[in-house]
């Protein structure tokens, strides 16, 4: 039976709740970490009012013009 | 009369109309051309012979008394096992299923009934139509019937393999990265992915719905045309599904291509392999001999867009495996596991950012790269065509990177919705593959119009496994 303190997820640990071996968790958060880097720097340059509708007002405004 | 296995379905059903051929006998030849096809290629899931031969015997009574309706009045085909069908159990190619039989058709199935089509059989796919070659570690990889030991393409497999084979001339498949050009390329076929929201995903199994596309696979253009016709248009169940007018694809066939302006994006073509890129430069030449005129083109940064992709499509992926990847994780296969693991790790702000700066980059794409150019031509697969056995990497620490390999030039198309037009390259003997042609959004009548030309100069074929 294992103690609170083991049933508890590891704080800081992503995606604790899944059964993954250690090599394959590192390289989740390998390709998670590289595609974060380019999230960072589209973050930079994107409007701040930019919001997910925009991809289908771009849609409507081709389909009207 | 000609071999059935050669007609389109278009030239089918004027077939059946005609009393050239009835429909009982053209659903008994396509069973036993289905059935062949799935031995060299393990492309059926479930057939469904008894059943057709009904639909087919009622076709004929209607057909007989001049009550039959739709433009494939009586037309065997058979569609990709993610679509649901009132009273049936759909596979998604998975052991984790639906349990309960649908309560009502897919709007694109419902829609290919209006039209008249049978259902002959459930096709394969890969394991919730998330894998790009074919293999499927559930229910056993599929074959490409021009060489049984390389790969189909995925995830639209089975329909791929069976268009190519001549058992049926075209069926429905989805493409979320890939999933409708891949198979097409790889098997020597067509397709159309149309703009996101073109056709309505009601009842097809999400896979990621950000970036979900149903569409067809067929050897001929001109079943795209007919098919994408009825297929296309607003729907009540799917709040996505656009409501932009339909053409008549049909007849947009014999629009004049001359003029057209075709870009080529040179450095993102030169990552390919020297064959593909030589692949890629063949049909172009094809194409300006139609008339078209060459011109260049940039899409935004390629690694970029495959990048913003990815961070959209793995958590959107994952979402709906989060319970049964911690409820039933060995019910998965290897793939598909570790690959919807992945998307747990992408923080949701990174999601929301590649979703908000979706819009920014279509319209970046259709200012920038669609400035001087009418549509745009690229590979589909960066390699020649790849053996089962050499992307065999199931859920190994490479899995990122070969599958990414697989998908590097379609899976930023399904970032920016364009539709794209999967066309074969001549052959000459060899392996095949193929090239996407991609438009503005809405521009499917124009990328039809090209490829129906495209087949006078490089008609379809009937895959059989080739001695090379």
């Amino acid at each position: 039976m294992p103690s609170q303190s083991d049933a508890s997820p590891p704080s800081q640990e992503p995606a604790w709740y899944l059964d993954m071996p250690p090599e394959r968790r590192a390289a989740a958060k390998a390709h998670a970490a590289l595609l974060a880097q380019t999230a960072d720097r589209i973050a930079r340059e994107l409007p701040f009012a930019a919001d997910v509708d925009d991809f289908r007002r771009v849609l409507v405004q081709e389909a009207t013009s | 009369m000609t071999d059935l296995a050669h007609l389109s379905a278009r030239g089918l059903a004027k077939a059946i109309r005609d009393k050239q051929v009835s429909s009982v006998e053209a659903t008994k030849a396509a069973i036993e051309r289905l059935k062949a096809c799935h031995e060299l290629t393990h492309s059926i899931i479930t057939l469904e012979a008894d059943e057709a031969l009904s639909a087919a015997k009622a076709a004929d009574a209607a057909l007989a008394d001049a009550s039959a309706k739709g433009p494939l009045a009586g037309v065997p085909l058979a569609h990709k096992d993610m679509f649901d069908r009132k009273g049936k159990i759909a596979s998604w190619g998975a052991k984790i299923h639906p349990v309960t039989p649908a309560p009502a058709d897919a709007t694109a199935i419902a829609r290919f009934k209006a039209a008249g089509a049978l259902q002959l059989a459930a096709l394969h796919l890969a394991e919730f139509a998330y894998g790009p070659t074919g293999h499927n570690y559930v229910l056993g990889h599929a074959r490409n019937p021009w060489d049984p030991t390389r790969i189909t393409g995925g995830s639209s497999a089975g329909t791929a393999a069976a268009v190519a084979y001549g058992a049926i001339p075209a069926g429905l498949g989805s493409d979320t990265g890939g999933s409708l050009r891949l198979p097409a390329a790889c098997c020597g076929v067509t397709s159309i992915k149309p703009t996101w929201g073109r056709i309505s995903r009601a009842g097809a199994m999400p896979l990621a719905p950000a970036l979900d596309t149903v569409g067809v696979i067929a050897r001929h253009v001109e079943d795209l045309a007919l098919t994408l016709g009825f297929l296309a248009g607003p729907d009540a169940r799917d709040p996505a599904a656009s409501s932009v007018a339909v053409p008549d694809y049909v007849a947009h066939l014999r629009d004049p291509v001359k003029g057209l302006r075709i870009g080529v994006d040179e450095t993102v073509v030169a990552e390919a392999h020297p064959q593909v890129q030589r692949m890629v430069e063949g049909v172009t030449n094809i194409l300006v001999q139609l008339g078209l005129t060459r011109g260049r083109c940039a899409f935004p940064d390629w690694q970029t867009l495959d990048h913003l992709v990815q961070l959209v499509q793995l958590p959107d992926a994952s979402s709906p495996h989060s319970v049964f990847l911690r409820t039933r994780p060995f019910d998965y296969g290897p793939q598909v596991r570790a690959r919807a693991e992945v998307g747990h790790f992408i923080s949701a702000v990174d999601h929301l950012t590649a979703l908000r700066a979706r819009g920014m980059f279509l319209k970046r794409t259709l200012e920038q790269t669609f400035k001087d150019v009418d549509i745009a031509i690229l590979p589909i697969l960066a390699d020649p065509l790849p053996t089962i056995a050499e992307l065999d990497v199931s859920g190994g620490p490479q899995v990122q990177a070969a599958m990414g390999r697989v998908v590097k030039y379609t899976r930023p198309i399904n970032y920016l919705g364009l539709p794209t037009l999967t066309l074969p390259i001549p052959r000459d003997g060899g392996l095949p593959n193929g090239i996407q042609l991609i438009g503005r959004p809405y521009a499917e009548a124009q990328l039809l119009a090209i490829g129906q030309a495209y087949q006078h100069e490089v008609p379809p074929e009937i895959a059989r496994p080739l001695k090379l």
